[in-house]
């Protein structure tokens, strides 16, 4: 790599001029003194954000993550997990700005993970961990009623379009893509990416640039329409919660009780993420092809994660770009770099300039960063042909099931779907007993009836 | 199937569909200016109109130039031999004029001025004291520190005394050449209309004008002031501007040189550029500009060293008319010799 | 009609490897927790900071803030300050009169106090809440005089991003994360 080999070689130039630059413990010169018994003010220094305020938003996310998983699992209740969003919107949003959340605390992990030097923050390590820990248990409930996002997007949702499965088996492999990219970055130093193009903090903190803000209102007018688009086609922390609330101990359940195959809560989910009951076909043949294609696709795993790697390996030049030490040594050995011009520095030409008088210093750290993304751009790489890889089979796959219930995955536990469920409205005591066995009734008439046009 | 319950009521739709609008809508009024790194900074200190001198003004050529030996040079000064001393780091050196290095001093702290007597005897100012040396190098004594708040920046010696100024107590000393104090000159007195030194940082200087007055920079004035020995203050010439005429920015000149014929050499920082004066401060030619200084020119460069010494120019003259100038950043001393008048 | 699904399903083999699963995702977690907590040298959390002897006056601290103002602002080290009469700092490089005139200010948005101590000294102070970030004032007192106005990350209204956007388009790299401990970099006369 040319860059590298330059590096050195403006090391060993530049290494004999590399000698100081260590001022000696040196006394400043005095100021006047006063004849008039004038007192000169001190600067003031007005104090961070104290820690213990940070250990309260921990215990506030915990406390919020405990009622969550009882509205949903125990309570019930649609109504109360609006509340506790619209109690998350204001205060992880709007009070705390977006900042700190678990979508962004992937990258701290990662980061402290590959920087010694940088303590990951307790908040950051407590917002990674603790939802993910409820995730095991209770399934997204942190998704339902904790995140500032995700009750964002879910109270200004009015008129939800189902979208394609097609489109929507394809866009969910990106968070996950997304969650690697953060690690990457983050890990080379290169930036917070998840952050800086994050939709809605913007909208908590009432500012950003341009483009940001375009981004903003895009995320929240499709989000009018489409359930969550955020949290299901590009949230990297939901992702992860994803994973966890797979093997998640409670799960939500649509129906209190028991399942009457009414269907009348087949259409209450704007995620679609209500599956219908699937039986075991009784015919071993039928499955053959299937049994196939699964074989096929569990040996083509491998191959993937390996294209991935490869391609990866050869994004890694430009994504390490993204790191402003590389971009400035880039735009440094640029022959075509902008002369700075007195009279009208822009801050590029104000970069160049403390390039060129600390060369040696930037071409290594550069040459530095890029070996790291030469190593992070196999794992990127390797880790997106194992995701997609891994979707294919599990498209393959099939999970038998006897009764309407939600996605393990998909489900965020927003509690809508518990009162479509005419046993729930009879539970909570919105019909009676007798109502709801007529409805079923009916139901059973009609899904008759259309069988038998078939 | 029933009508949904919460539709009757208060319409959440309406609310949010409002409450949406309005938060979109304070957002984007608050969209801020895309940070762009090629526009630019509309905030710049822009001076670069005052950084090219008119060719016509300048009347001197440089010669040659050599680097001291020492990083962080401060101020040099001419012996009668021709060598050039140079305060530079920790160390004041000799520097004969072919460009070698002949003599070498070294100090625990930093030194910041150095004159040369007619005897040959070398005085160096250390920020708190004076030393003196002979043409050697061999030290000879170590005076007092006259107080606490002494800051030397300048000297200026003969066979029978040592003028030093001092940036800290605002005041030239005035010693004999034992190191007795004689008298101090300049301080600032309503009963002798000495209006006193205005010094925001340590660059008083002080020389020897062959009309037997001495020649101090008050910079925080933008004045030069002639002050006869015994301490009256006879006159004082230069205005406060950024045109080539006058002293620039808020403390200047830094430093004084007095040629063969009398006239003034001061020397400036920030727009850093070697001038002459004559007898009575009228503007008479440059000696170097901005544009021959550009490392020097560079804001960054203004607040390195603590102390607020780094970026700034010395100069001193020779019997020849010669101006050695002295840049502190990048320790170089260039000699200027006057060009062929055409 | 629909036969009643049985309340407890029998523990089956679906549910044995999802207790395994979650049994192990804990393990890990607990693992994880474990590496991170000790593999920090550094022991305290951080916050941005300025470093003035590396700003280059580039003007991105007042625009590329996610705070509009922006949290950076310039401050006064008095005992730096040269109280000067001239003060490049305040007055644009060639001021008509050394006045408190809006079009002889450096600052565009006459942040800087002006104020008579006693012949010839004048005080500066700078006003945060109509101060902007831009650093004119910073690189007109650098460039001519002591340096005593420079750029500081202000902890009362900057939010602690997690990732800087000034840090990012910074053009002279002087944006750190420092101990929380010592969140400013002041200069003093004591100086190292």
């Amino acid at each position: 790599m040319s860059l590298r080999r330059f590096g050195i070689a403006a090391f060993a130039l530049l290494a004999p001029l590399w000698n100081g630059g260590l001022a000696l413990a040196e006394q400043r010169f005095p100021p006047p003194e006063f004849e008039t018994g004038y007192k000169m003010p001190a600067i003031t220094t007005p104090a961070p954000r104290g820690l213990a305020m940070e250990y309260v938003d921990v215990a506030v996310l915990v406390t919020a993550l405990g009622v969550a998983a009882w509205l949903v699992h125990r309570k019930r209740s649609r109504r109360g997990l609006i509340v506790l969003s619209l109690f998350s919107l204001v205060y992880f949003g709007f009070y705390r700005k977006g900042c700190i959340c678990p979508i962004g605390a992937p990258q701290n992990v990662a980061y402290g993970l590959f920087n010694p030097d940088y303590a990951i923050p307790v908040t950051a390590l407590a917002f990674f961990l603790v939802p993910l820990l409820f995730s095991l248990f209770s399934g997204r409930t942190f998704c339902s009623g904790v995140c500032p996002h995700g009750a964002l997007q879910d109270l200004v949702l009015i008129k939800p379009v189902k979208v394609p499965l097609w489109l929507e088996q394809g866009l969910s492999i990106v968070p996950y893509i997304f969650l690697g990219a953060g690690v990457l970055f983050a890990a080379t130093g290169a930036g917070f990416v998840i952050c800086r193009f994050d939709p809605f903090i913007p909208l908590f903190r009432m500012t950003g640039s341009f483009f940001i803000l375009c981004l903003a209102g895009g995320f929240l007018l499709t989000s009018l329409f489409v359930g969550r688009p955020f949290c299901r086609f590009l949230c990297p922390y939901g992702a992860l919660l994803r994973l966890g609330s797979l093997v998640s101990k409670w799960r939500v359940r649509i129906t209190p009780d028991y399942c009457t195959q009414c269907r009348l809560c087949e259409q209450s989910c704007p995620f679609g993420a209500i599956r219908e009951p699937l039986v075991a076909t009784a015919n071993p043949a039928a499955l053959a092809p299937d049994r196939r294609r699964l074989g096929w696709l569990l040996l083509l795993l491998p191959v993937l994660i390996a294209v991935g790697a490869w391609g990866g390996s050869k994004l890694s030049v430009p994504a390490s770009r993204l790191h402003p030490t590389v971009a400035l040594a880039e735009k440094y050995l640029d022959p075509k770099k902008p002369a700075p011009t007195p009279g009208s520095a822009t801050p590029e030409t104000l970069a160049l300039t403390r390039a060129d008088e600390n060369a040696e210093a930037i071409l290594t750290t550069a040459a530095a960063v890029r070996r790291k993304f030469d190593v992070g751009g196999w794992w990127f790489g390797g880790w997106v042909g194992l995701v997609v890889g891994l979707r294919l089979v599990s498209l393959s796959t099939r999970t038998a099931r006897a009764d309407f219930e939600p996605d393990r995955g998909s489900c965020y536990a927003c509690g809508r779907c518990y009162l479509a469920c005419p046993n729930e409205r009879v539970r909570v005591g919105l019909l009676s007993p007798a109502e709801a066995a007529g409805l079923n009734a009916n139901r059973a008439a009609s899904r008759v009836a259309a069988s038998a046009r078939t | 199937m029933k009508p949904h319950r919460r539709r009757a009521g208060f319409s959440r739709r309406d609310f949010l569909r409002a409450g949406g609008a309005v938060l979109a809508g304070a957002a984007v009024t608050r969209t801020g200016q895309a940070a762009d790194s090629r526009k630019p900074n509309p905030w710049a200190y822009d001076v670069s109109g005052f950084e090219k001198t008119d060719p016509k003004l300048v009347r001197y050529r440089e010669l040659r130039r050599f680097k001291s030996p020492h990083r962080d040079a401060r101020r040099l000064a001419l012996g009668p031999d021709g060598r050039v001393w140079i305060a530079a780091g920790n160390y004041v050196c000799a520097i004969d004029p072919a460009g070698n290095s002949v003599a070498e001093i070294a100090f625990a702290v930093p030194a910041r001025c150095v004159a040369v007597a007619n005897d040959g005897a070398v005085i160096v100012g250390l920020r708190d004291h004076l030393e003196v040396f002979d043409a050697q190098g061999k030290r000879q004594a170590a005076w007092d520190s006259p107080g606490k708040r002494t800051w030397f920046s300048g000297l200026a010696a003969t066979e029978t005394a040592v003028f030093a100024a001092d940036s800290g107590s605002r005041a030239v000393l005035h010693y004999d050449r034992s190191g007795k104090l004689v008298g101090r000159i300049g301080e600032k007195n309503k009963d002798r209309d000495i209006p006193g030194f205005v010094l925001p940082s340590p660059y008083l200087d002080v020389v020897l004008h062959p009309d037997g007055l001495l020649r101090v920079n008050n910079a925080g004035r933008h004045q030069v002031q002639a002050f006869t020995v015994s301490g009256d203050l006879e006159a004082s010439w230069g205005k406060p501007t950024m045109a080539i005429d006058g002293f620039c920015g808020c403390c200047n000149p830094v430093a004084l040189a007095v040629l063969p014929d009398g006239r003034c050499v001061t020397c400036e920082k920030g727009l850093p550029r070697v001038k002459v004066y004559s007898l009575h401060g009228d503007f008479d030619c440059v000696v170097a500009g901005v544009e021959s200084f550009s490392e020097n020119a560079q804001t960054s460069k203004g607040d390195q060293a603590g102390d607020g010494v780094k970026a700034s120019l010395d100069a001193a003259a020779d019997a020849k008319g010669h101006i050695y100038v002295l840049d502190t950043v990048t320790s170089e001393v260039r000699v200027m010799a006057p060009k062929a008048t055409a | 009609m629909s036969t009643p699904a049985p309340n407890h399903p029998p523990v089956n083999r679906r549910q044995f490897f999802r207790d395994g699963a979650r049994l192990a995702a804990m393990t890990g977690l607990g693992a994880f927790l474990g590496v991170a907590a000790t593999r920090s040298r550094a022991s305290q959390n951080t916050v941005w900071q300025i470093d003035p002897s590396k700003c280059v006056y580039c003007g991105q601290c007042a625009t590329a803030c996610v705070l509009k103002p922006s949290a950076v602002k310039c401050v006064q080290s008095y005992e730096i300050c040269g109280y000067c009469d001239l003060c490049t700092g305040y007055f644009v490089p060639q001021p008509n009169s050394l006045d408190t005139g809006a079009e002889n200010q450096v600052c565009p948005t006459a942040a800087i106090e002006r104020k008579f101590i006693e012949d010839p000294y004048f005080e500066y102070n700078i006003d945060e809440n109509r101060c902007i970030g831009c650093a004119k004032c910073v690189e007109g007192c650098t460039r001519f005089g002591n340096g005593s106005f420079y750029l500081q990350v202000r902890h009362d209204r900057c939010l602690n991003c997690n990732e800087c956007s000034i840090a990012r388009v910074c053009a002279g790299d002087a944006f750190h994360r420092v101990p929380a401990s010592e969140p400013y970099v002041i200069k003093t006369t004591a100086h190292e």
